[in-house]
């Protein structure tokens, strides 16, 4: 009896032809439009020590990381989850002399120490921009049109862009509807999970109407204006208003004012990228603080794509492979390359133009279709 | 929008109560939904746009948190059980109402008490649930999953204590067990998955706006 093969580790996997190009062709297309609106590419290490990983994410909690002790300096390594932090640290050290505002993007591998059944992936592709230096309106506009660009020139259609304001309920329990720090941590966890029978339980009542203002842009905007009826929100809805004129009208909006999902260290502003076809989000973004080493702070704004899902959907082109026999003309083959198609030459008598995928055979010069 | 929405229902105790509620958000299945032996699982209703699936209760939370339905109903002790990121439970529908508790012999030795106890086996059907609860009393708690018939383990030495929705309590009673301590109050919610909420925005949030609607009416009539 043979031994059954080894399995990858729980959460990984090859990634096989033609979802491997197709996920290489889409970050490619993304970094390209990142670069035309002047963003610069940087590229941190796959792994950093431990304290810089963590010190700079309010989010990312110790145990996320994948560690390991580095037999060279002895520290503690971790692999990065998010390379957000790693740009924050760019910027916030090496980058911190340089003219703001500043734009930085970057690609790579992240890596998730646990799975879940949701999200089975461990390992994921981030694509992402940011602006350090600025978090006003502007900046929040250019970001969100950026994000839309990014994933209209990845193909993907039918978007949804999902607007949110992270501290809301922060504001809220500071000013209209006062809370203690306990109930407000309760009360944020069932705004989460948008648990009206929790609320009403909690006795936070008039959080209530907040799960009610979740919808299509238009609507839940007015309903969120009804409900502002001190004003403590005006300058913010003035903001959302800005920033969502200039979005062209394919584009579905919506706003969930309590949206905190991925937004644990977003300040006033945050988005989500949804878009037909993939039940999960493909990115999200917002404006937040970027914290130096001599305590200073500095306001950013900046989106993540996690493109993976892509790859494994949409349409593959179609592609012409030739098949080239044993004894072609070199020259003629070099020309139907730099003319587009794609060349598979025999390296024996034996090799089967149909058998290694080709749809088409030179004869002579001439490519036929199989 | 040519997608239709799934909704997910579960088989069982909160299927009766809320067929009405459904009805009143102008949701009705197919005659054939009432069909004994119709083994289908999938249903047509009144709407187009809108699906039935029937489903075990544990399976509305997950096909609503994949994404493979869109909107369901489900009582909070599952939705609590999962504590999936993708659900929302935007209405309580007032339905469906029970407890989960902890249960053990009535005869039980005062030995043994919870508060006397640094581990205890437990069994029960809300694993999760059930762990997080003794985890907070500090208790370390070995849990046996089962899927139904709780009430047996004591007496059959399986487990001294089990962790179960009681609404009457009759079946605790008949089985010479006494409820100790309620873990939660339950009601049937309305969830809607994170994304599709977002995606089809304009027929979910609609729908959910009129179960709220219905759900609100009836807390002020009760």
């Amino acid at each position: 009896m043979s031994e059954a093969p080894e399995l990858l580790p729980v959460g990984f996997r090859d990634r096989l032809a033609p979802a491997a190009e197709r996920g290489a062709g889409i970050e490619a297309s993304v970094l390209a439009v990142l670069a035309s609106h002047g963003y610069e590419r940087v590229d941190p290490p796959l792994a950093e020590t431990e304290s810089a990983l963590v010190a700079r994410s309010a989010a990312a909690v110790r145990t996320d990381h994948l560690r390991f002790t580095d037999p060279i300096s002895q520290r503690t390594l971790a692999l990065r989850t998010d390379m957000t932090t790693q740009i924050g640290r760019i910027a916030a050290t090496r980058l911190s002399d340089a003219p703001r505002p500043m734009r930085l993007c970057y690609a790579g591998q992240v890596l998730r120490l646990r799975s879940s059944q949701l999200r089975p992936e461990r390992q994921l592709t981030q694509i992402g921009a940011e602006i350090i230096g600025s978090d006003e309106i502007a900046a929040a506009r250019e970001i969100v049109g950026l994000a839309i660009e990014a994933l209209q020139a990845a193909g993907v259609t039918g978007i949804t862009v999902d607007f949110t304001l992270p501290d809301l309920v922060d504001r809220l329990a500071e000013t209209r509807y006062p809370l203690d720090a306990d109930t407000l941590t309760a009360v944020k966890a069932e705004l989460d999970s948008k648990d009206a029978g929790g609320l009403a339980a909690l006795g936070a009542h008039d959080y209530l109407p907040l799960i009610a203002a979740a919808g299509p842009y238009h609507e839940a905007l007015a309903k969120l204006e009804a409900q502002d009826a001190g004003g403590a929100l005006a300058s913010r809805l003035e903001a959302l208003r800005a920033i969502a004129k200039p979005i062209a009208d394919d584009i579905r909006l919506t706003l969930d004012p309590t949206e905190r999902h991925g937004f644990e260290y977003q300040s006033w502003f945050g988005f989500t990228l949804y878009a037909d076809g993939h039940v999960a989000s493909l990115g999200r973004g917002g404006t937040y603080t970027l914290a130096h080493a001599n305590g200073s702070e500095e306001p950013a704004t900046g989106f993540s794509l996690y493109p993976d899902a892509l790859a494994d959907v949409l349409p593959a082109a179609a592609v012409q492979r030739l098949f080239l026999p044993m004894g072609h003309d070199m020259d003629i083959a070099a020309q139907l390359r730099a003319d587009g198609w794609r060349t598979v030459a025999a390296l024996s008598d034996t090799d089967d133009a149909a058998t290694l995928g080709c749809t088409h055979w030179l004869n002579g010069s001439e490519p036929l279709a199989i | 929008m040519d997608r239709p929405i799934i909704f997910a229902i579960p088989k069982g105790r909160i299927l009766d109560e809320a067929l009405p509620v459904m009805k009143a958000a102008g949701i009705e299945p197919e005659p054939g939904f009432f069909d004994k032996s119709n083994r289908a699982l999938e249903f047509a209703t009144n709407r187009d746009d809108v699906r039935l699936i029937r489903v075990r209760a544990f399976d509305v939370a997950t096909f609503v948190a994949h994404g493979a339905a869109q909107i369901g109903i489900v009582g909070s002790d599952v939705i609590e059980e999962f504590g999936y990121s993708e659900l929302y439970a935007p209405v309580d529908l007032g339905i469906g109402q029970c407890r989960l508790s902890v249960a053990e012999p009535k005869d039980a030795d005062p030995a043994e008490a919870l508060s006397a106890l640094s581990h205890v086996r437990v069994a029960t059907k809300y694993p999760a649930l059930a762990r997080r609860w003794f985890a907070a009393k500090g208790v370390q708690a070995e849990l046996v999953k089962l899927n139904g018939a709780m009430e047996l383990a004591p007496a059959l030495g399986l487990s001294r204590r089990i962790v179960d929705l009681v609404s009457t309590g009759k079946t605790l009673k008949e089985n010479g067990l006494v409820e100790t301590e309620t873990i939660m109050d339950i009601s049937a919610r309305l969830i809607v998955n994170r994304a599709a909420f977002k995606m089809m925005s304009g027929t979910l949030p609609a729908l959910v706006e009129r179960f709220r609607e219905i759900a609100g009416a009836s807390r002020e009539a009760a």
